[in-house]
């Protein structure tokens, strides 16, 4: 590094004046560097959450004029006894739930398939990151052609096979379950390739020692293996419960929310609430349930299982 | 891991490998090579039977003769395709370069600085990660409407920062934890924080600024909700917003097809030559 690109520190460190003049600039410049933007994210964070925390507490209604009146709680109260809003809690968690499991184990199978490739073939490994670059919007539209019993792959094949029927994936039983496989194709390869790194960390000779004692393919797994990828896993699993629970636009573009409601996740409810019904007031006390579900999934998550990952 | 010869086993995993990734994109991708009514046939078609670029003509605004003489017609929304085009890459741009100005030396400043509330302000940053658009959405619209931001790529650069700041202010803060405490000896040499800063953490950090740039760029590139909100039907209509017309007022499958080809192209293109890099990245 080029020493004396800074002449004037390099002598004014000399004096303890200068010096203290030298810390009063370090604080200036993590000020300088820091205020303005925790100011914007702290607007962007406190403005809309304070406005929406206001209209919870009003009965929103366009029709004959704008008008607002203040009710209280009663939008919280009237959440709780919606069954519309039950049943896209439960949705929200079977769809949270799968995705989870399902990305966490493909996401393994990615890594260790990639982890083998001999080197002439590791370039495969970019290919497999690529659902990855999709955006969620993508991913609902070509899960919901995939899906489909008019255009799907499950028709195209069975027909191919000589069997004349029509296989839909969007039902009203299996439509969550396909949906947390799309999920999965769209998060899996990021788990994939942070496993993978990990993985490589893995001192070779363990492997050797795993062999001399002859244990079995998934004893060395689950010994040699695991240990070292559960605080990846760990945070993965919080990454992937929050994106789930708030994924809108890929249920958007996939199914709708349908057939019926089979799919109505909580966003998607809200959404209804809020942009069809123009139901304000309404919606904005059912935004306060969905991050409070985020929260307290993320938290439990955390105080079961992360903080004993962090004493490790 | 020295165990690299292939068995039958790896092909057959890597073939499984593959199909998963590349069947789901396949399946839709194949309507931008087909004619209407190829696509609509039943049972559906595994391959396109006749391959033409009709779409991608189509969705620029021109029209196209197929080899038995018919004319396929320029699509209506080829205008707002091409601007979406054009947008999207400027909002992009433009958020992932103050993206990375601004967060890279918050980041290093969080990773390295002691200062009071600095627990509560990552808390707020972790938070925002985790608020959910459809919940932002009325109350940043509100303000839209009252700033006159509507339909603005001003506005749209403006609220896609709010998304990009803090992911990719989480995975700086955890590649500059990660370094070296190497500005203990540059303190000891007498440099100033600054120079630190710029002439050996910048580049010290480069693999760790390019990742943050990509997943900037991904957000920026792919955010919808906002968009479909915000500027569908005017001049800053973005990618995504513009091919959702095809998708939901007039149903177009080939032209959702190309546009979502073209879409995936950029991001494709990055995420392929970066990924060695994309593991770098620490999350907390």
């Amino acid at each position: 590094m080029a020493r004396l690109a800074s002449p004037d520190t390099e002598t004014a460190a000399k004096t303890p004046a200068t010096r203290r003049r030298g810390e009063l600039s370090n604080l200036q410049f993590a000020l300088v560097v820091t205020v303005p933007v925790l100011v914007f994210l702290v607007l962007v964070i406190a403005y809309p959450l304070g406005y929406a925390l206001n209209l919870s507490f009003h009965d929103i209604r366009f029709f004959g004029g704008y008008s607002a009146t203040w009710v209280g709680l009663e939008n919280y109260a009237d959440v709780l006894s919606d069954e519309r809003f039950w049943n896209g809690f439960l949705l929200t968690v079977r769809f949270t739930v799968e995705t989870v499991l399902l990305t966490l184990g493909i996401g393994m199978a990615l890594a260790l398939v990639v982890r083998d490739l001999p080197p002439r073939w590791r370039w495969l490994r970019a290919l497999i990151i690529l659902p990855w670059a999709v955006s969620p919007y993508g991913a609902g539209i070509f899960f919901a052609y995939l899906g489909r019993g008019q255009t799907g792959v499950g028709t195209a094949l069975a027909n191919a096979l000589g069997f004349d029927t029509s296989i839909n994936f969007i039902t009203q039983d299996l439509v969550v379950e396909f949906l947390a496989l799309g999920a999965a194709w769209n998060m899996a390869p990021l788990v994939a390739f942070f496993l993978l790194a990990n993985m490589l960390t893995t001192p070779p000779r363990l492997y050797d020692l795993a062999k001399l004692d002859r244990m079995s393919r998934f004893e060395t797994f689950l010994y040699v293996t695991l240990p070292p990828l559960r605080f990846t896993l760990f945070v993965f699993t919080c990454i992937i419960t929050v994106l789930s629970i708030k994924t809108f636009d890929y249920i958007f573009t996939a199914t709708q929310g349908g057939p019926g409601s089979a799919s109505s996740v909580l966003t998607y409810v809200l959404y209804r609430t809020s942009f069809q019904n123009l139901d304000l007031g309404y919606g904005a006390a059912m935004s306060f349930y969905l991050l409070a579900l985020i929260l307290i999934s993320t938290g439990i998550i955390f105080f079961t299982w992360g903080r004993r990952e962090a004493r490790r | 891991m020295t165990r690299s010869r292939i068995t039958i086993w790896l092909v057959l995993a890597i073939a499984v490998a593959l199909i998963w990734t590349f069947l789901p994109m396949y399946w839709t991708v194949k309507f931008a090579f087909m004619t209407k009514p190829e696509i609509s046939r039943f049972p559906p078609l595994l391959f396109p039977p006749d391959p033409n670029l009709a779409s991608f003509f189509n969705i620029f605004g021109s029209d196209y003769t197929l080899a038995d003489g018919t004319v396929v017609p320029a699509s209506g929304q080829a205008r707002q395709i091409i601007l979406g085009l054009r947008n999207s890459l400027i909002v992009s741009v433009v958020v992932t370069a103050v993206t990375i100005f601004v967060v890279t030396p918050l980041s290093y400043v969080f990773a390295r600085m002691e200062f009071p509330a600095k627990g509560k302000l990552l808390a707020a940053v972790l938070l925002s990660v985790s608020l959910p658009p459809v919940s932002t959405l009325i109350p940043f619209y509100v303000l839209y409407v009252q700033l006159d931001l509507v339909g603005t790529l001003f506005g749209l650069i403006i609220i896609t920062l709010t998304i990009t700041i803090p992911i990719v202010a989480w995975v700086m803060i955890g590649f500059f934890r990660n370094m070296p405490p190497i500005e203990q000896l540059g303190r000891i040499d007498g440099f100033s924080r600054l120079y630190i800063f710029t002439r050996i953490m910048v580049p010290m950090a480069r693999s760790g600024i390019m990742v943050a740039s990509v997943i900037a760029f991904l957000f920026a590139w792919n955010e919808y909700v906002y968009a479909q909100v915000l500027v569908t039907g005017s001049t800053a209509v973005t990618l995504p917003a513009a091919m959702s017309g095809f998708l939901f007022q007039a149903p177009e499958p080939g032209h959702l097809a190309a546009s979502i080809f073209l879409s995936v192209l950029p991001p494709f293109v990055i995420a392929f030559f970066l990924q060695k890099h994309i593991a770098e990245m620490n999350f907390v």
